[in-house]
């Protein structure tokens, strides 16, 4: 193995590490930009060059192999005044003047250009910054792009055509002109986008963020005529508690429903009463396709940056999307129907406010086949905003519990969050309605994890149920591959975002493998710690079907809880 | 047959079109497995591609330092105002796009205009507009 220096440190490394990866190996952290761990290096930002001894030019440690001997100084005179150069020149193409203040940006608390100006010591910015006058892009509903943040980094680029594998994004123009856009410059809302957000989880500079929603939920909690009902999805519970200083995967539900309350909501309802609900309807939908030999295999229909994915890429395939409504869907619907008649209340003045870890969720509520069951939608990193603008101490709060009739939920709701938590969910159901039997081991372990494709074969009585299980558009992608050549399956959960909800594109910053590990874990121990963890054994959801809605699958069932999907070009 | 680059490709459908429609963006972006976004950044690096139709006659007028001595300021509005378009618009009834371009690679022949493929060297206002007469 060559044998190198780092500052003045002996190292051996193996053939092929970068300078990065090296230094990390004698705890020499240098400052990154345009690098990802997980995507392909672009060596574009030159904020990580280094000087090598008995070399003229600095060079990037990112997109830089060692060789045998190298000595490398990672903070010589040169390298830091270099550095602070380069920095000034990145954050002059990145407005930050009066006009686009740090104070009003959506990154102000997680803003990595400060991060960085902090780790290199900047000590001036002596040049004026460029203010392109770029229109913001507001053509989705789901994400904005602010273009005037950009620098240009291609992070977003990178991944949605990496790990996402959709590729809206592009490097247009030339030189000082070059700047980050959608085919032919149409906007995200006019491409084949998915609306996940992951792109704003890559960003390092607030040029993307979520279409707020906050402001009108403000709106309508301070208007007496209106009935505010909210609901939280599983993965919410596990990540709010990070925008107040916690660990990743602190359990937050009781301060959260508590939190909602203060804020002035009138009923807090629980997504997961709605998951329960959609495992009774998409179980019910699947047992009958295999019985009745309909289209499989079937496709879980709960991630909506999933179903655009479909509609846009694999279009033949509609008809093996599950017709059911995601649960946030599903919860809107039933409030207006269901809730608003046994309560007296006008649906004219219910307001339906939904939580989700979700941006492509926004652009769900908005979907014409269903624009009337979820009227607004924020992400987790809104309902942080809110509570922390009501000023309460949220973590403080004695713990509350969601509304009944559309509050309670099994263990297999909560994780709905994770990838494989749908399939698991399902299957507990299933298995139980098929064979009449007791599950004894309700745990599928094959299921969970982060493996990009899982696939695992469960005994259902004579039935062998072969399940498949991806997350990430990518490898969603890849698994689609997979069925076009020829695999079979009954049973398909795919979730858009990398780790499933516990991941998506509105969870908080930083929303990394490590954080979405922790909160992945959380959901199951919630699940394992519950009485309750089958969706069927959910007494909110027996009363449902026995006072309004009648069998799962059922006309009424069917006009308030299915729909149907467009075929979209790319 | 050999198999053409992707610019050769670029080129042909330019040729083909007069630019490059969407439909065929999205055929050469499956064909490479690439994204259509992917092709679309390629296509906005070089400024002789097009996405959108041009005027039958593109002309291009260098306003670069050598042709700018010699009033090309005055010659590209003088232009402007014949053909009743700006810089990067084309005329009504699609006859004429007008660029103002950096360097032609005339520079001591300027000001220089190029009507499609062809180069006119040391104009003024009166030929470059006898000139954009004579375009049918």
């Amino acid at each position: 193995m060559p044998k190198i220096k780092i500052d003045g440190e002996e190292l051996e490394v193996e053939l092929g590490t970068t300078i990065l990866e090296a230094a990390k190996e004698v705890q020499v952290n240098i400052p990154t930009l345009c690098y990802l761990e997980e995507l392909s290096v672009y060596g574009g930002c030159r904020l990580c060059v280094v000087e090598i001894e008995g070399e003229k030019n600095l060079k990037p440690a990112c997109a830089t192999e060692i060789a045998e001997g190298m000595e490398i100084k990672t903070h010589s005179e040169k390298v830091r005044r270099v550095r602070k150069n380069i920095f000034e020149l990145i954050i002059s193409s990145h407005n930050i003047g009066c006009e686009l203040n740090c104070l009003d940006c959506s990154w102000n608390i997680s803003c990595e250009l400060k991060e960085i100006a902090e780790l290199i010591e900047i000590d001036q910015s002596r040049l004026d910054s460029i203010n392109e006058r770029y229109d913001d892009d507001n053509s989705s509903h789901a994400v904005v792009r602010k273009m005037n943040k950009c620098i240009d980094c291609t992070r977003c680029v990178r991944k949605c055509e990496e790990i996402q594998g959709v590729g809206i994004f592009t490097k247009a123009n030339r030189g000082p002109e070059t700047l980050i856009t959608t085919f032919k410059n149409k906007g995200m809302g006019n491409v084949e986008c998915a609306n996940c957000g992951q792109c704003i989880h890559a960003c390092p500079t607030g040029a993307l963020h979520e279409s707020y929603h906050y402001n009108s939920v403000w709106h309508f909690l301070n208007d007496d005529s209106k009935f505010v009902v909210v609901q939280t999805a599983p993965s919410v519970r596990v990540a709010l508690s990070e925008g107040f200083g916690e660990e990743p995967g602190t359990v937050a539900t009781g301060q959260m429903v508590a939190a909602l309350r203060r804020l002035g909501f009138d009923r807090v309802f629980d997504t997961n009463f709605s998951a329960d609900l959609t495992i009774m309807e998409e179980g019910y939908e699947l047992i009958g396709r295999i019985k009745e030999g309909g289209k499989l295999p079937m496709f879980t229909s709960c991630s909506p940056g999933w179903i655009k994915f479909i509609e846009h890429f694999y279009p033949e395939y509609l008809p093996h999307l599950s017709t059911c409504k995601s649960p946030q869907q599903m919860l809107g619907a039933v409030a207006k129907s269901y809730y608003a008649e046994q309560h007296g209340i006008n649906v004219e003045d219910m307001i339906v406010v939904s939580v989700m870890p979700c941006t492509a969720k926004k652009f769900e509520a908005s979907r014409l086949e269903m624009e009337d069951d979820v009227d607004f939608v924020l992400t987790t990193r809104e309902l942080i905003r809110m509570i922390k603008e009501s000023g309460l101490d949220m973590m403080n709060l004695a713990e509350e519990k969601a509304d009944k009739m559309m509050g309670a939920s099994s263990g297999a709701a909560d994780i709905f969050g994770a990838t494989g938590g749908v399939m698991e969910a399902a299957l507990r159901t299933a298995y139980e309605v098929i064979t009449e039997e007791e599950l004894g081991k309700l745990d599928f372990k094959t299921l969970r994890g982060l493996a990009g494709i899982k696939e695992a074969e469960v005994e259902i009585g004579e039935l062998t149920v072969k399940a498949a299980v991806a997350h990430g558009l990518g490898n969603a992608k890849e698994l689609m591959e997979r069925i076009e050549a020829g695999a079979e399956y009954h049973f398909v959960e795919v979730m858009a975002c990398p780790g499933g909800c516990v991941g998506g594109g509105g969870q908080p910053v930083p929303t990394n493998q490590e954080t979405v590990e922790k909160r992945l874990n959380s959901l199951y121990q919630i699940d394992a710690e519950k009485k309750l963890r089958k969706s069927h054994e959910n007494p909110e959801i027996k009363a449902i079907y026995e006072e309004f809605l009648g069998e799962p699958g059922a006309k009424k069932s069917h006009d308030l809880l299915h729909t149907h999907y467009i075929p979209r070009s790319i | 047959m050999e198999e053409l680059s992707f610019l050769e490709k670029l080129h042909n459908l330019q040729d083909t079109y007069g630019y490059i429609p969407e439909r065929e963006i999205s055929n050469l972006a499956e064909e490479a497995d690439i994204s259509r976004a992917k092709v679309f950044g390629v296509i906005s690096f070089y400024s002789m591609f097009y996405t959108e139709p041009t005027g039958k006659y593109i002309v291009r007028i260098c306003d670069s330092l050598s042709c700018y001595v010699n009033d090309s300021e005055d010659l590209v509005k003088a232009v402007q105002d014949y053909l009743e378009i700006e810089d990067g618009e084309t005329s009504k009834d699609k006859k004429f796009s007008l660029e103002v371009v950096e360097c032609l690679g005339h520079c001591g022949e300027g000001p220089v205009m190029m009507i499609n493929n062809k180069t006119f060297t040391q104009l003024n206002e009166k030929k470059a507009l006898n000139i954009l007469k004579e375009c049918k």
